[in-house]
């Protein structure tokens, strides 16, 4: 996918799924699947969910566009439900998340591996406009590194999400979290979660292996 | 922990200790880490011992989310409108919103069986720390431990995100989830009071003296001797497969009437099978030796189990944990 350069955006607008400048570009859709049952991490998780209950969520469009500063995804999906607060104990809220590698080469379906870590962009639909910026080396090693670098803004209409999850291309955390620059490449993936089905963790739907993210150098 | 059901009556006063004591904050509201239920009866949450979880032959059970309902809300009160509004003549105390339909101890007293043979008693309930926690091998982030020292099983919040899969996974259905800090929350056995050499306040405040704590292997102690040496105290549900670190003594009702009011030993006012189907069939031998040492008792001699389990010496009952909490400079928590 290539992301486009958009000179000096403000941004609030950025941010905004209903920005006019995603009209003039071509989203990539993407096919998601569910993550495997066996390589949940533990036994009671792979017993109470066997692949065919994962993975509610089957195709994701995904958008980029950068202003040499910040980095927006827009994600949009069909989900008939909007699952935002945690009402009760039963209750799941939808999320979605960027996975990028901090290190080239970091495996996707393992969530990284002991020292070649990988980065998510969270979004979940109880917490508003704070996104969460998530390290994890191997299964069941995700941790949330901060809570302010990255931020959402998500509406739903008529069924279906309208998700944008930023940040700065290049952040200031001693953490290992991705590093881009304009002109450069590297790889993404998507992850949906669909609230109304119990989905959390790593029961969800995922875009398979990385995809070329490529950013167009500052014009 | 050994809790001895022949003593409990029911006073809900090990709940309070424990409310005061660690679920006071917001989100806590509706949370009991401890409860105490009328036997039989639907219990805390509602139908627990029907949600699933634990093990079956040694591998995950699939388990059930409890709702809020089952627990029962923090129902709030027209307490002003009674106590501050000049109604107090006119109004009642009533639960203020919608009429609940359950709540933490909805059928207390209820019980079983007809009069005159009718028959209840008294569950006390906490996290049983087990040794096989299906919590923690549940948990995706390893953020449950099991401490190395004395096998008190905690969560820790800044690993917990929430994802309530310990809550499917408990048998026993002792985890709570928090909504206001997003994170499952759970009984602590006092922790912070164990490490201090103070039981915990569920059992010190025990006006029954129904607790005992300790180190299940001290043999000096009232737990080894009550569950390995006499046998007579019992986990809860056994075949959950949790391997439950709380025992209980089983409960000896009164005999039953026969229809001319006379009393009949034939058989006992609380069926066996019921409590087999609570504390397994180890249950009928531990209510063999209880029987046989009450006896003794009645009969003028002496029973060192009787003794023990009378608690005549208070202190006696803490395995060692027995320093007064009111002589200790505790720090204030954060
Ligand atoms: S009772 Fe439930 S919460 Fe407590 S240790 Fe056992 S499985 Fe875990
Ligand atoms: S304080 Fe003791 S007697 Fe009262 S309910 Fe609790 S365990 Fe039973």
């Amino acid at each position: 996918m290539n992301v486009r350069y958009l000179a000096g955006r403000d941004p609030a607008e950025l941010l905004d799924p209903a920005a006019p400048f995603w009209k003039d570009s071509r989203p990539e859709p993407l096919r998601l699947v569910g993550t495997p049952s066996s390589l949940q991490p533990t036994a009671a998780v792979r017993a109470a969910w066997p692949d065919a209950r994962i993975g509610a969520i089957g195709a994701v469009t995904v958008d980029a566009v950068h202003d040499g500063t910040q980095l927006a995804f827009r994600l949009e999906w069909e989900d008939p439900s909007e699952d935002r607060a945690i009402g009760d104990t039963t209750v799941f809220p939808d999320a979605a998340a960027v996975l990028l590698p901090s290190v080239p080469g970091a495996p996707v379906i393992t969530m990284g591996a002991p020292g070649v870590a990988v980065n998510a962009w969270y979004w979940r639909a109880d917490e508003e406009r704070a996104g969460r910026q998530v390290v994890a080396e191997g299964l069941g090693t995700t941790r949330t590194v901060d809570h302010e670098l990255v931020r959402t803004h998500a509406t739903w209409k008529e069924g279906r999400w309208q998700v944008v999850i930023a940040r700065a291309l290049r952040v200031d955390s001693k953490e290992p979290v991705a590093q881009l620059r304009a002109g450069e490449s590297t790889g993404y993936a998507v992850a949906v979660w669909e609230g109304s089905r119990g989905e959390r963790a790593g029961i969800k739907s995922y875009s398979g292996n990385w995809r070329e993210l490529v950013l167009a150098p500052v014009a | 922990m050994v809790m001895d059901l022949n003593k409990c009556i029911g006073c809900q006063t090990c709940t309070m200790a424990c409310k005061r004591l660690w679920t006071r904050d917001e989100g806590m509201e509706y949370m009991w880490w401890n409860t105490v239920n009328t036997m039989p009866g639907r219990g805390t949450p509602r139908d627990w011992e029907q949600m699933g979880g634990g093990f079956a032959d040694g591998q995950p059970r699939p388990g059930r989310l409890p709702t809020r309902r089952d627990f029962g809300e923090a129902w709030d009160f027209n307490h002003d409108e009674v106590f501050f509004g000049g109604q107090g003549d006119k109004v009642h105390l009533q639960v203020k919103g919608e009429a609940p339909d359950w709540g933490p101890n909805w059928d207390e007293d209820q019980g079983a069986g007809e009069y005159p043979n009718a028959y209840y008693f008294y569950l006390p309930r906490i996290c049983n720390h087990c040794t096989h926690p299906a919590c923690l091998e549940a948990c995706p982030r390893q953020a449950i431990v099991k401490r190395e020292e004395d096998g008190i099983v905690l969560i820790d919040e800044d690993r917990c995100r929430g994802y309530r899969f310990c809550m499917e996974a408990c048998p026993y259905k002792k985890i709570y989830f928090n909504h206001q800090k997003k994170v499952s929350q759970k009984c602590i056995f006092c922790f912070p009071r164990i490490d201090q050499g103070v039981a915990t306040a569920c059992a010190r405040q025990c006006p029954g003296r129904v607790r005992f704590v300790g180190y299940r292997d001290d043999q000096s102690a009232p737990i080894w001797k009550l569950v390995d040496q006499w046998k007579v105290a019992l986990p809860l549900h056994p075949e959950f497969g949790t391997e439950p670190n709380v025992f209980y003594v089983p409960p000896i009702a009164p005999p039953r009437l026969d229809a001319d009011g006379n009393v009949d030993e034939s058989k006992p006012r609380i069926p066996d099978e019921y409590l087999v189907s609570l504390f397994g069939p180890d249950v009928l031998r531990a209510l063999e030796v209880l029987k046989g040492e009450m006896a003794k008792t009645r009969a003028g001699g002496r029973s060192e189990l009787m003794d023990l389990l009378i608690g005549h010496k208070w202190k006696d009952m803490f395995g060692g944990f027995d320093r007064d909490p009111a002589s200790i400079e505790w720090e204030k928590g954060a």
